[in-house]
């Protein structure tokens, strides 16, 4: 299951979702995204998130789908927020039930990967001394071309 | 509006301008050629192997604006009053930039004139720099303003600024002076062609959100030829080649040689940062 939302979402109830009714599963990975108070400049205030509706939704059906069909699983949420957020909000939360923990983090790792370099999101992130539009990280793409 | 150089069967004629009014008529155009930072070093310093090519390609234009009516089967003879070719070497940007005006008081607007002088001047800078560069690519001739006769005047600067202004419908989410997140509307827009959108920094630095290029502008069928054509229409679009900057093609992930067809939806965006 994919959301893209304004709202924040609560990690737990979302494993309890997944999780709910399965007795099969034998492993579950969580990860959660949370805005930092330093980044490209030392004192971050919060940030604002942009997407391209539509293609957004489209680019996370296809990374899961990908993710599903190198490992075996049982089941994945992925939450992306958008909108305005600050310091300590979460931001992206990846879900992965697997029967076996290997496939439950490589695939956590690698749905993040290509989150990262594939979803049309944008931070602009505001600071003390101003706004600016967040660069991409060579190491972001470095991570991403592991799975290749 | 109607094609002047059609007649009620639909076949080619000169119009007949005996009885216009004479007045006095103006024109101006501008086209770009784009060659390589040493080429244009070699330009400035004098270094060709054909000698002063500036000069040589203002000469190029000037007698091409008074021969026009030898190249345009219906365009008319014209005693042209006065015409000028200027260049502008953006070295920086790496092109020369060709202006021409040409002015008469006449029955006939002199447009073909300027942007018959513009063409040959850039035809000749090519002919005098290729034994160097033969990358050099010509590009963006346009009328720039016309002034005079009964069609009015003309001002390509206060056109394209309308249509930007009128396309310039954002869709993605974004902030309002507030502080407030609001979801904005894609639109009802009923222009034909290739939808094109820019997002995020890139619409921010270019200062457009979505407009339409219509189909038949494209030099080629792809994201490339996308690129030529909104490059053509205003000059802010050369940012599109500044910094590493990307494209979905029908909200896919595509590259320049992406072929597109009518009524995609093309959009550019500098690369992503989620998560």
């Amino acid at each position: 299951m994919i959301r893209v939302q304004e709202a924040a979402f609560d990690a737990g109830a979302e494993q309890r979702a997944l999780l709910a009714d399965r007795t099969d599963i034998g492993a579950v990975v969580s990860f959660t995204g949370l805005v930092r108070d330093f980044n490209e400049r030392p004192e971050v205030t919060g940030l604002f998130l942009e997407h391209y509706p539509g293609m957004t939704e489209a680019a996370l059906e296809k990374i899961v789908a990908e993710a599903e069909s190198r490992w075996s699983l049982d089941g994945v949420r992925l939450i992306h927020r958008i909108g305005r957020l600050a310091p300590g909000d979460p931001i992206v939360l990846v879900v992965v039930a697997s029967a076996h923990r290997r496939s439950a983090f490589e695939a956590c790792d690698f749905i993040m990967d290509y989150l990262k370099t594939r979803a049309p999101f944008w931070k602009k992130e505001h600071a003390t001394d101003g706004q600016y539009w967040v660069g991409e990280r060579d190491s972001d793409l470095s991570d991403a071309r592991r799975w290749e | 509006m109607s094609l002047t150089h059609l007649n009620a069967r639909g076949e080619a004629h000169m119009v007949d301008v005996a009885d216009k009014s004479e007045s006095r008529r103006e024109a101006s155009a501008s086209g770009r050629i784009h060659m390589q930072p040493d080429t244009l070093a070699l330009l400035l310093e004098g270094g060709l192997p054909k000698g002063d090519v500036l000069a040589t390609a203002r000469i190029a234009g000037i007698q091409a604006a008074k021969r026009t009516h030898e190249l345009i089967p219906l365009c008319h003879s014209l005693a042209l009053s006065r015409v000028a070719v200027d260049f502008s070497v953006e070295a920086d940007k790496g092109y020369v930039e060709v202006t021409a005006s040409c002015r008469l008081t006449g029955r006939s607007g002199v447009e073909m004139e300027a942007l018959t002088a513009v063409s040959v001047a850039c035809l000749t800078l090519y002919d005098m720099c290729k034994a160097v560069d033969k990358t050099m690519e010509i590009g963006g001739i346009h009328l720039e303003s016309k002034r005079g006769g009964r069609s009015g005047d003309y001002s390509r600067e206060t056109v394209v600024q309308e249509t930007l202004a009128a396309a310039s419908v954002p869709i993605v989410t974004s902030e309002g002076d507030a502080g407030q997140v609001s979801l904005r509307s894609r639109g009802g827009g009923t222009d034909t062609g290739i939808r094109v959108k820019c997002l995020a920094e890139l619409q921010e630095r270019l200062g457009v959100g979505e407009l339409s290029v219509p189909f038949d502008t494209l030099p080629s069928a792809d994201v490339a030829g996308i690129k030529l054509a909104l490059k053509a229409m205003d000059a802010r679009f050369a940012g599109l080649e500044e910094g590493r900057v990307l494209c979905a093609v029908n909200q896919v992930m595509a590259g320049d040689s992406t072929p597109v067809t009518e009524d995609d939806e093309v959009a550019f965006f500098p690369p992503v940062t989620g998560g």
